[in-house]
């Protein structure tokens, strides 16, 4: 099944691009309004550093900027909106609503582990510092 | 950072146990009823979508014929995303097919990467290099 592996770095980079562009959407909503249609900014510093992690830590993972920085904070972001807002309604994610917390931390934690891959910023702007495909 | 990357196949493992169980459990509501489903009788393809879900996501899960099973789930998510999300609006957030989107590319960088060494394939491979 070599032959599907060779393609398998540029699917990790479309995935990281959407995934970390959906992500971003969740804190344009706080921050920005846009898309239309969220609630606006949740109250207290906690809710307004996690929107701040979710638009710019969205946008790394998508360009590959620091993707493995990005996607730590953006990994524990979603662990901490899981416990405090999600598991109280049932030991099912399916049921409590919190699928999409639970699929982006650890998404976040294999992007975190596995790298930006090679079709990123961080392949482009550290290409001198190491050959490998997998940097910063 | 290659000390972070000896870990990334175990996280592989970890998280397609985890998406796939979570994928499953679509498919069990749709067509078991169960986690507040009300499983009434339904049309055809979506029973089918129901099935692709239940069994495609515990084979993800557990790792067994991953790339096949990832290809049917991707597929289903993309039509489900095209058929029952997208007419709503352009953002996924707004028509509510995040997990859609999530699930059809994650299975689908899943097809292309394999299955991982923490997986049934993996176990049969080395089983059979074994034996010849």
């Amino acid at each position: 099944m070599n032959s599907l592996s060779r393609f398998a770095d540029p699917v990790f980079c479309i995935a990281r691009l959407i995934i970390g562009l959906m992500y971003a959407c969740h804190g344009g909503q706080k921050i920005l309004g846009f898309p239309p249609g969220g609630h606006g900014m949740p109250p207290g510093a906690m809710g307004a550093i996690g929107a701040w992690i979710e638009l710019a830590g969205g946008f790394m993972i998508a360009l590959g900027l620091l993707t493995r920085l990005g996607a730590f904070f953006a990994a524990g972001e979603m662990a901490v909106a899981y416990f405090t807002v999600h598991a109280k309604g049932g030991f099912f994610p399916i049921v409590n609503h919190g699928e999409l917390a639970v699929a982006f931390c650890w998404f976040f934690l294999f992007v975190f582990f596995y790298g930006p891959g090679r079709w990123s910023l961080d392949a482009l702007l550290f290409k001198r510092a190491s050959s490998g495909p997998a940097m910063a | 950072m290659q000390a972070l990357n000896r870990f990334s196949d175990p996280v592989f493992g970890i998280l397609r146990l985890i998406a796939g169980l979570m994928f499953a459990c679509w498919g069990a509501k749709l067509v078991l009823g169960m986690f507040g489903g009300t499983a009434t009788p339904l049309k055809p393809m979506l029973v089918v979508a129901g099935w692709i879900e239940i069994v495609g996501g515990l084979m993800i899960a557990i790792g067994l014929l991953t790339r096949l099973a990832a290809f049917f789930c991707s597929g289903t998510m993309a039509v489900a995303y095209f058929l029952v999300h997208a007419p709503h609006s352009f953002f996924p957030i707004i028509n509510k097919g995040e997990l859609a989107v999530f699930y059809c590319w994650l299975f689908l960088f899943v097809v292309f990467h394999g299955s991982g060494r923490w997986s049934v394939d993996a176990l049969i491979r080395r089983k059979a290099k074994s034996q010849v």
